[in-house]
């Protein structure tokens, strides 16, 4: 990564890209429609607190009554663990809400954005626009 | 009465000269002293003569969106070769139809960026000054860097490594390190994959605020840059963070598909 190639990006798609768009060096965030909020409720199943990035893996009831899995991908422990966050921030059984971009692939998964625990604790999961 | 066996134990040990060696009272301590002028003072040991460095002290993370906000221009676009302006242009295409970080590497699949993007990862780095050296950590893929300051020349014909071999001075609080012998197959600047074996980076880092680093990059490869392309970068200082371990394969599922995305794999291993 270098200021140039970052700069560039963020001034041509200006703000859904100014929150949060260096998401990731590791690999490119183009899979994810970014800046295109949108939200899951259900149950934290298990939270992976690893390199190079975190991932949550969440269920919801389907329509059918069977359970159906999501996958979210989230910033890495090197960000994460320097904001308040760490290993115990999600537990499995817990109900949150949680916003996330989703894939492009409408596979069931996304980059997640911000998770609002069962206490109504809201725990930001990307760079906020400076204000 | 227990505790006072082992004071007389020593006690005793001192007195047969059994611990003389330690006490410097050796026989023949004396062939081995130098004279008074050979001898490093105290104060003029390459030891000491590190507290005249700049405090770099604590680790730096990048600043990326904050600062070039803070009045910056950005730079213009690099002058390319026509070997390699179709790439860029093509990747500069890429990020206006799918905003966002566009660009595709090996990277994705763990394999460390070379310099200068080891340098530009968004997690912190830090700097540990020993006589006639500089060495860098790097979190982000835990990368090292050993910059040496003791005068000695690069070597010839390095053998081609991600971080390439380094040397660096001091131009007053500036270190200025070039590098050299940096594997061809790297990326030298988003949107460019590979470089030539002539690529020269040249860092030039100072404190540009007590608590901002600064580093201006300038990457010279005629194969690549018709001119030779500077960046600058910024990172701010945490004296309180620690590195933290980063072993990309530890849960990577972001590796390159056969088309040269990220898979974003959602498979689970039974039982995970």
């Amino acid at each position: 990564m270098n200021v140039q190639t970052v700069i560039r990006p963020a001034l041509l798609c200006l703000a859904a890209c100014l929150i949060g768009a260096p998401a990731s060096a590791h690999h490119s965030t183009a899979m994810f429609e970014w800046g295109k909020e949108k939200t899951l409720s259900g149950t934290i199943d298990k939270y992976e607190w690893t390199q190079p990035h975190t991932f949550i893996w969440v269920v919801v009831p389907g329509k059918d009554g069977k359970v159906q899995q999501w996958g979210f991908e989230g910033m890495s422990p090197s960000w994460l663990g320097r904001r308040g966050w760490g290993i115990h921030s999600l537990t499995r059984g817990d109900k949150v809400k949680l916003a996330y971009y989703p894939l492009r692939d409408g596979r069931q998964g996304g980059f997640y954005v911000r998770i609002t625990l069962p206490d109504g604790r809201t725990l930001e999961a990307l760079p906020q626009r400076p204000k | 009465m227990r505790a006072r066996i082992p004071i007389a134990l020593v006690a005793a040990a001192i007195a047969s000269g059994t611990l003389g060696a330690c006490s410097g009272a050796a026989p023949d301590s004396a062939s081995t002293k130098t004279t008074p002028s050979e001898t490093p003072s105290k104060e003029n040991s390459p030891y000491a003569q590190l507290a005249k460095l700049p405090d770099w002290s604590g680790v730096w993370e990048p600043m990326r969106f904050a600062r070039p906000s803070a009045g910056e221009t950005p730079p213009a676009p690099p002058k390319l070769t026509p070997a390699y302006a179709g790439q860029y242009a093509a990747f500069e295409e890429k990020n206006k139809s799918t905003p966002g970080i566009n660009f595709v590497s090996e990277v994705a699949n763990c394999v460390p960026p070379g310099v200068p993007g080891s340098m530009q990862q968004p997690y912190p780095i830090e700097f540990l000054f020993t006589p006639g050296r500089v060495t860098v950590l790097i979190e982000t893929y835990s990368l090292i860097r050993r910059i040496y300051t003791d005068g000695s020349p690069p070597p010839a014909e390095p053998d081609p490594s991600y971080q390439g071999t380094s040397v660096g001075h001091w131009e007053g609080d500036t270190l200025v390190v070039e590098t050299t012998g940096i594997l061809p197959e790297t990326s030298p600047l988003n949107g460019i994959n590979g470089h030539s074996d002539k690529l020269r980076i040249t860092e030039r880092i100072r404190l540009a605020e007590p608590d901002v680093l600064e580093i201006t990059t300038t990457r010279d490869d005629p194969a690549v840059f018709v001119e030779p392309y500077t960046t600058t970068a910024h990172y701010q200082r945490h004296r309180d963070w620690k590195i933290m371990e980063y072993v990309c394969a530890q849960n990577n599922r972001d590796r390159l598909d056969e088309h040269g995305n990220p898979a974003f794999s959602l498979e689970r291993k039974p039982g995970e």
